[in-house]
């Protein structure tokens, strides 16, 4: 596994009362080619209409993007093709395009990045803003109502780095309320000056939901007009590590309690037996949290040294639907199978440690309910996790 | 002296859980709360009994010693039994 992550994010509010937003984001992350390509494309207007225009203007820019047309090129493309809005007579919608490509270690992550009308992207080391040449082009269409600048840059990315794009809704959030002119670029790049030297770690997922709470917030949690934020963020890979299971054999025992020990990242125990072998192997006491449980999930526990500790078949399979149905976290019930696809979504790459030892309670015909089989259930879990997350994940049989 | 509260621990393992145990945890609802007042009750992963050919999930644990197949009006009445013999 590498150790350099690409980590990128958005969220999105839409403008309010609207079902359906003009702000269309895009993200592809193509292994082979060692390329990612992320597109922001905001349509004229709210609503349906805007959201046909954004959508073909973001997966035209997409596909032209992994071709080997030149980013120029697919820019005049792109515009010459959006078709006319039946009132205002123009065709029009804008894109953002960061194209990062990356060798094969990770290294020299280089992107190139186009810009046309959406506010400006902004750069960040740490919490110092970055700024950087563009080259402006202009670009003269038939029938279009004024000349067309896109601009170009080609920039290399380090660790630590962050790229954030966004929509206008994010720069004029406020405007005419509680700001005059609206948030504009230079309230982000202070609003994100001031989180990240809060939160250094910040995810890519936090950092653009925040930033997107906030234009929110600015327009009296009435959003004036859809609001997108994107987060490119390269940093080191964020590890965790779920132990399911007891172990096959007893003496094996001792060299699961050596991996959880020498594992960097976080620690997650899954199962009621496994979690009494751990809490053995390092003299631990377990303390089992009454607080919070339904009759679907058992109260989870705590132990020093593990970040996590829950019930095992039961959680799991609740972990696996959430993840399957795309739940956000943030609207569930306060419970283990919570905090549980929390760890998972803020980490980057998952290592499953997985006892084969059989149950011998769970054999038990008189159970109401269906416990599946271990390994299926992991099996499922890392399938989610790696289709629809685009997480690493890794395993191995104890 | 102060008396030393009955010790409990229910049993939250999956196999307990499934079969009862989640019910026990409402003891809130269907023990005595001048009972509970005298109990120390805390939930527990697995108390071992399950693999050993005990009698039944789910099971509790009530000063040392392991009950099985308990239900809610067991429960309470196991509970009532150890606080009077407590006092």
């Amino acid at each position: 596994m590498n150790n350099v992550f690409i980590d990128v994010d958005y969220a999105q509010i839409y403008k309010h009362g609207q079902k359906i937003g003009g702000d269309v984001f895009l993200l592809s992350r193509n292994p082979e080619s060692n390329q990612i390509v992320c597109t922001l494309s905001d349509g004229l207007g709210s609503g349906v209409k805007a959201n046909v225009l954004a959508s073909m203007t973001a997966h035209m820019a997409h596909k032209l993007s992994f071709s080997p047309i030149s980013l120029s090129h697919s820019a005049e493309i792109i515009m010459n093709t959006l078709p006319v809005c039946k009132e205002r007579k123009i065709s029009y919608s804008t894109f953002t395009i960061a194209d990062i490509h990356y060798k094969n270690d990770m290294e020299n992550i280089n992107v190139r990045l186009v810009e046309y009308d959406n506010p400006l992207s902004l750069r960040f080391r740490g919490t110092e803003k970055i700024t950087w040449e563009r080259e402006r082009n202009e670009l003269r269409r038939e029938a279009a109502f004024k000349k067309e600048v896109v601009q170009y840059s080609t920039f290399d990315m380090e660790i630590g780095e962050r790229l954030i794009m966004f929509s206008d809704g994010v720069a004029q959030s406020g405007l005419g309320k509680t700001l005059p002119l609206g948030w504009r670029n230079s309230g982000v790049e202070a609003f994100v000056t001031d989180l990240v030297s809060k939160q250094p770690d910040i995810s890519s997922r936090e950092l653009s939901a925040a930033i997107v709470q906030k234009a929110n917030s600015l327009d009296g949690m009435c959003s004036k007009d859809d609001i997108t934020a994107v987060v490119v963020y390269i940093r080191r890979p964020r590890k965790t590590v779920i132990v399911t299971g007891p172990p096959f054999s007893k003496e094996s025992d001792e060299v699961l309690g050596e991996k959880i020990r020498a594992f960097d990242g976080r620690k997650i125990v899954s199962g009621g037996t496994t979690a009494l072998i751990v809490s053995r192997l390092f003299n631990k006491k377990i303390t089992v949290d009454l607080s919070c449980w339904s009759p679907d999930i058992p109260p989870a526990s705590k132990m020093e040294g593990i970040d996590l500790v829950t019930e095992g078949m039961l959680t799991l399979s609740q972990v696996a639907k959430v993840l399957e149905d795309k739940t956000p976290p943030s609207t569930l019930p306060n419970s283990p199978v919570r905090k549980f696809v929390e760890i998972l979504l803020d980490s980057d790459q998952i290592h499953f440690i997985v006892g084969t030892k059989i149950n011998e309670a769970h054999q038990d015909p008189n159970i109401p309910v269906e416990i599946g089989i271990r390994r299926t259930i992991v099996g499922r879990l890392r399938a989610a996790l790696e289709n629809i997350y685009l997480k690493e994940t890794s395993q191995e049989y104890l | 002296m102060k008396k030393e509260k009955v010790q409990v621990r229910i049993c939250v393992g999956t196999a307990c859980f499934v079969q009862g145990g989640s019910d026990l945890l409402l003891y809130n609802d269907f023990v005595d709360p001048a009972i509970i007042a005298e109990c120390e009750i805390e939930g527990c992963s697995c108390l071992e009994t399950c693999k050993a050919g005990g009698e039944g999930a789910p099971y509790v644990q009530i000063n040392g010693e392991v009950h099985g197949k308990v239900t809610q009006e067991e429960f309470a009445r196991l509970l009532a039994e150890a606080v009077r013999k407590n006092a």
